[in-house]
């Protein structure tokens, strides 16, 4: 969220908690899959173990949520609050987009899971141009 | 908004990165503010009129006087 040079103590704190779930995402992930090829699972099971690995990603979430609370400095905030709804409006504008190219012309079905991933990357996308607006 | 915080930064000799730390705030923060593209919330233009001992009207120009 700001370069490790300029790091304040809120940015080193979210990577802190950032880093770690990414990790037990990453276990999460790989566990959950290999449990559904061999175990097969089935029924309230089956809908318990696909949660599991929601669950660092909420962790995720509410570890951003934490970030701009604890973020002491005015200024980074708002820059990232700004790329936030820029990820907000291009990942909304992309869903309906798309979401009607599945409705009318058979496109491709792309998972709502790929929501936050999209929206996080249209933010990383987006802060560069936020920040430059400032220079 | 127009400011004069380049000025009073010149006049006492210090670099963005020590008005920075002075604040407590990030040298893009400096920047963004002396640029007159960011403007501060009144909690931290009032840290900066006491930093600089003067009033924030002295600091900041709106263009309304």
């Amino acid at each position: 969220m700001a370069n490790a040079r300029s790091a304040s103590p809120a940015t080193r704190r979210y990577l802190a908690r950032f880093i770690p779930l990414m990790i037990v995402y990453a276990i999460v992930i790989f566990g959950v899959s290999v449990a559904f090829n061999r175990l097969q699972p089935v029924g309230p099971l089956a809908w318990a173990l696909a949660i599991v690995p929601a669950l660092p990603i909420l962790g995720v979430i509410a570890v951003m949520g934490l970030y701009l609370r604890e973020e002491a400095d005015e200024f980074q905030r708002a820059v990232l609050i700004e790329s936030m709804l820029w990820g907000i409006g291009l990942t909304l504008a992309g869903s309906t987009v798309w979401g009607l190219l599945e409705f009318y012309v058979d496109a491709p079905r792309v998972p709502v899971f790929w929501a936050f991933p999209a929206f996080c990357g249209a933010m990383g996308l987006a802060q560069p141009f936020v920040r430059r607006r400032y220079l | 908004m127009k400011n004069r915080l380049k000025v009073l930064r010149a006049e006492r000799d210090w670099s963005q990165a020590d008005l920075a730390d002075r604040l407590v705030v990030s040298r893009q923060t400096i920047n963004a503010l002396e640029t007159g593209k960011y403007d501060p919330s009144l909690p931290l233009a009032f840290k900066i009129a006491r930093l600089f001992g003067q009033p924030i009207e002295a600091i900041f120009d709106d263009g309304e006087a």
